[in-house]
């Protein structure tokens, strides 16, 4: 019998590791997750039945593979994917050694460390479900743990009730724990890429991007909206191009040349969600860079010296349109008229036709785009595969492709018609969510267009998708091209219902991305000040954090003797307990073993000479107590009797 | 020389505590004065477990991995409270202490009393520092916890202090207290020894029951009790409203013995008792009638459980009576 209890409580634990794993187990490598739940099924299969466990040195032979295998993979045992996996395998193969408390305890331990790791990776707000059952899960397993006898309903209920308990605190520590400002030590960088856009391009790859739903930012305009066709986002802005690729240019330690900066001024807010790299986008163009860790480059990018590995929002200013009256400097001339010696030939004659049929490079930029026009080019997602000769395949014969193939032929053109041009990449375009107020980017928004360097105007923006497709220029991809959407995304798009709760569900995001995940030793100052403290400082917040912490102490000793304290009798009961008391004064108390009944017996023995009314009392109380219930009257009788009962005055 | 000062700083400690606490007397209600907790040992590892995350959330100044550190830090609190709590006003409500024999298996027998509403699980019990056995209390229930004892000698055991402890919720802390009750346990001498029973040695050697009568010699009347044969009921005497009383009879031919001190040739003393103490327990088994001479002490031959206990209890406190010893 022991032994089965035994087992309960090892299944517990060993749930509570197996919930730690669930929360890594779509970024570890699949190996390693595959391995943990072998050892795992081992571990059980071992407890039920009479499968052997491996010796110490198989165990120890095993913790040394382990170890060799996540270096060899990571090349490092530091960092979190390196840890976690590390942790997970560990843990597993504790898991064959598992026999007494102390080992079981061990998984649960493990199982709040992958908690942990997890709540370092991600901070969604779908997954706070996932860490709030973790916990649970835990916690379960602690209770079971402690006791052999706790059924597993019970160690639930047991648990949820605490944690339900523990979270008053759990919200006051939030907001007035002091936070650190800085860090202890260093935050080991995770550079693994997720979806969003690179600092290279092919003409493919943008289109590649599209098909992802994905939230790239969300902006929150102080006022007004820019107009729909001028909803540009800036990322990386490409100069080098081989032939096949570009890429970013070689000269980013150049300065920034001044601009002038026109029309009206855009104040708004950027949340960017992780995309792990360094790019901070926003609208064409940045006037300014919005935190001190946050470069301006010379092409008015928003270049980061961290890659973005967790939500991060910012204050930004951008005007839509710019001059800039300098010529071109010098060592920008030759990157941004390079073209590959030798390829595309019949593109740079074109181009060369172009120029010369043109008298302005502003009237050959008209003429090429003319070319676009009414060359019957097609927006496509799915285009042909293009040659060797990319842009000559594209021009003359496949005709149809995406912003990424407009993008880099219309920017050979340019450089073989002698106008400095660039490709800028970035987003276009937005949905505006009525819920939160704000417009949300998505990866599908992913966009790329061209500058071209006119004299006197400076860079000055080109899309040659607009001429193409201009419906682009409103719309996003997503509702041009339906293809790209999957069957489900189609769906959720075609009711406006479910359009309408997907926006509810993107403003939660965005307000738990704001409020909650970005909460900090700032945002703990804001919130004491609105709370009335007047120049809060570290010393408030440690007041605050002290009174929290009395406050709900207080609150948890009152709710447990609350649940302790017997119910409140109900009205006819406190008003025999009333008559009781009374009588007693005549000398005779009722003795617990007496009813009603056996009390008026005693009293008429004792007291002959008591009022007749205490008997009648006591015989009333015994009716309405035991007698059959008569609803309609007994409200009133019951009141009757408690003011019968208020107006005896026994005597002796 | 090796200074065992664990030793000594535990009994400085119950000296302190039975000072501080006083001396209990039934029932015993667990009254917050004098509750103690502390965190067990998986407590103190989930305290540095929780220091650890602390550091690294705040390091990373990670908002969810600080909720959820916050959210466990509350869980522990909570489960304190708990603890403490589960223990809070539980009755010791009586302790009963059968006599035992000594190197033998016994047990300390305790009824705990729950006054309020809600369940107590695992409140358990032991005696001062062995491991403890446990109880679930219903709410307004009454649980029965058995202590283990296995005294080594013979004589009166003193039970110098219970502990009432529980762990319960999570194992993350211990609640307990110390009762001081003045329980004394009385422990029979190990029975053992091979010499056989001197039979007919008494003064009457088997006269009255071979008197020809064929009839069993009338003893006298006593309660009737489970397990009583109907048949030696006095029913002419329950007819007449007086209490269900058995006649007794000893058995026809049935011997009698007389176990005497003096003329055991074992020179040891406590294996005398020990041998004498056998042959109590077997001749009560036997269903033979025996009596007990020891120095300064004589019982009459008789039989039942009654005598049983007298004499077992005479060997037990032989030259020792004044010094009670501690368990």
């Amino acid at each position: 019998m022991p032994e089965r209890q035994n087992n309960r409580a090892l299944l517990w634990a060993t749930a509570a590791f197996a919930g730690g794993l669930a929360l890594h187990v779509d970024r570890l490598p699949a190996w390693v997750s595959a391995a943990a739940i072998v050892l795992t099924v081992w571990r059980l299969a071992a407890a039920r039945s009479r499968v052997p466990l491996p010796g110490l040195i198989a165990r120890a032979v095993l913790a040394g593979v382990v170890v060799i295998a996540v270096v060899a993979r990571f090349h490092t045992l530091n960092g979190l994917a390196a840890g976690t996996a590390l942790l997970v395998l560990m843990t597993a193969l504790k898991l064959l050694e598992t026999h007494r408390r102390r080992d079981r305890l061990v998984l649960v331990g493990a199982g709040l460390f992958l908690l942990l790791a997890a709540c370092l990776d991600r901070q969604s707000l779908p997954r706070a479900p996932l860490y709030i059952g973790e916990t649970w899960l835990a916690c379960t397993a602690l209770a079971v743990i402690a006791s052999d006898r706790l059924p597993g309903r019970a160690a639930l209920v047991l648990a949820g009730r605490t944690l339900l308990l523990a979270l008053p605190l759990a919200v006051l520590l939030f907001l007035f724990f002091p936070r650190l400002a800085g860090s202890f030590w260093a935050v080991p960088r995770n550079d693994e890429a997720v979806t969003g856009l690179s600092d290279t391009m092919t003409p493919g790859s943008i289109g590649k991007l599209t098909t992802s739903y994905e939230t790239a930012f969300r902006a929150r305009f102080e006022d007004e909206l820019p107009p729909t066709e001028q909803r540009y986002w800036r990322g990386p802005v490409l100069h080098r191009f081989d032939g096949s690729t570009w890429s970013a240019g070689s000269a980013d330690w150049q300065p920034r040349q001044p601009r002038e900066f026109l029309g009206r001024a855009y104040h708004y807010r950027i949340a960017l969600e992780p995309s792990r790299h360094r790019w901070w986008f926003a609208l064409d163009t940045p006037a300014r860079s919005p935190d001190p860790g946050v470069a301006l480059t010379r092409d008015y990018e928003l270049l980061a010296a961290r890659p973005v590995t967790q939500p991060t929002s910012f204050e930004a200013l951008s005007y839509l349109a710019t001059r800039q009256a300098a010529p071109l400097a010098q060592w920008e001339r030759p990157e941004d008229l390079f073209v590959p010696p030798g390829r595309n030939p019949r593109s740079l004659e074109l181009a060369r036709e172009l120029r010369a049929q043109s008298g302005s490079d502003a009237a050959f930029v008209n003429a090429a785009l003319g070319f676009l026009r009414a060359g019957g080019f097609v927006y496509s997602l799915e285009p042909e595969k293009l040659g060797t000769e990319q842009v000559d395949d594209f021009l003359f014969r496949t005709r149809t492709g995406f912003c990424g193939h407009y993008a880099s032929a219309f920017t050979v053109l340019m450089r073989a018609g002698g106008v400095p041009a660039r490709v800028v990449t970035g987003y276009l375009g937005g949905e505006w969510n009525p819920v939160g107020g704000y417009l949300v980017v998505r990866q599908s928004d992913a966009h790329a267009w061209v500058e071209v360097w006119l004299e006197g105007r400076g860079w000055t923006r080109v899309d040659p998708t607009a001429v193409v497709a201009p419906e682009r220029l409103l719309r996003g991809a997503y509702d041009l091209l339906p293809e790209a959407m999957s069957a489900s995304t189609r769906l959720l798009r075609g009711s406006p219902w479910l359009v309408h709760m997907l926006q509810s569900w993107d403003a939660a995001n965005a307000w738990w991305n704001e409020r909650v995940v970005k909460f900090d030793a700032v945002s703990q100052i804001d919130l004491l000040e609105r709370l009335g403290v007047r120049s809060p400082d570290a010393w408030a917040l440690g007041w605050a954090f002290v009174l929290a912490l009395l406050g709900w102490l207080a609150l948890i000793a009152w709710h447990m003797s609350a649940a302790a304290r017997p119910p409140r009798p109900d009205p006819l009961a406190r008003a025999y307990a009333r008559l009781c008391r009374k009588l007693a004064r005549t000398g005779l108390v009722r003795a617990p073993y007496q009813g009603p009944l056996a009390y008026a017996e005693a009293l008429r023995a004792g007291y002959p000479a008591l009022a007749a009314g205490a008997y009648s009392l006591l015989e009333r109380y015994a009716h309405l107590r035991y007698g059959p219930p008569e609803p309609a009257t007994r409200a009133r009788d019951i009141e009757a009797f408690r003011r019968a009962v208020a107006r005896l005055s026994p005597r002796r | 020389m090796r200074v065992p000062f664990a030793a000594i700083a535990r009994t400085r400690m119950a000296v302190w505590v039975r000072r501080r606490q006083g001396e209990d007397a039934l029932p015993v209600t667990l009254a917050r004065r004098r509750l103690y907790i502390l965190p067990t040992r998986a407590g103190l590892a989930f305290g540095a477990l929780w220091i650890m995350m602390l550091l690294a959330a705040l390091n990373y100044g990670n908002s969810l991995a600080l909720f959820f550190t916050f959210l466990l830090a509350g869980f522990a609190l909570v489960a304190m409270h708990d603890c403490h709590r589960n223990l809070l006003g539980v009755t010791l409500v009586s302790v009963s202490a059968p006599a035992m024999f000594a190197r033998g298996a016994g047990a300390l027998a305790l009824t705990l009393e729950n006054p309020a509403a809600r369940a107590r699980p695992g409140v358990e019990a032991a005696l001062d520092d062995a491991p403890p056995t446990g109880v679930d209390l219903a709410p307004h229930g009454r649980g029965r916890l058995e202590l283990p004892l296995r005294p080594a000698r013979r004589g009166i055991v003193r039970i110098d202090r219970l502990r009432l402890t529980s762990a319960h919720p999570f194992g993350l802390f211990r609640t307990w207290t110390w009762a001081h009750l003045p329980i004394e346990v009385l422990v029979y001498p190990h029975p053992h020894g091979s010499l056989p029973r001197p039979i007919t040695s008494g003064p009457h050697p088997g006269e009255s029951s071979r008197d020809g009568s064929g009839l069993d010699e009338w003893m006298g009347l006593k309660l009737f009790r489970e397990g009583d044969s109907p048949r030696q009921v006095d029913w002419k005497a329950y007819a007449r409203e007086a209490p269900l009383m058995v006649k007794e009879y000893s058995p026809a031919g049935a011997d009698l013995c007389l176990f005497d001190f003096a003329q055991l040739r074992i020179p040891d003393v406590e294996a005398r008792l020990s041998q004498l103490a056998r042959w109590v327990v077997d001749a009560e088994a036997g269903g033979e009638r025996y009596g007990l001479v020891l120095p300064g002490v004589e019982l009459a031959p008789n039989r039942g459980p009654e005598h049983r206990h007298r004499c077992l209890a005479a060997l037990a406190l032989y030259g020792t009576e004044a010094a009670p010893h501690r368990a």
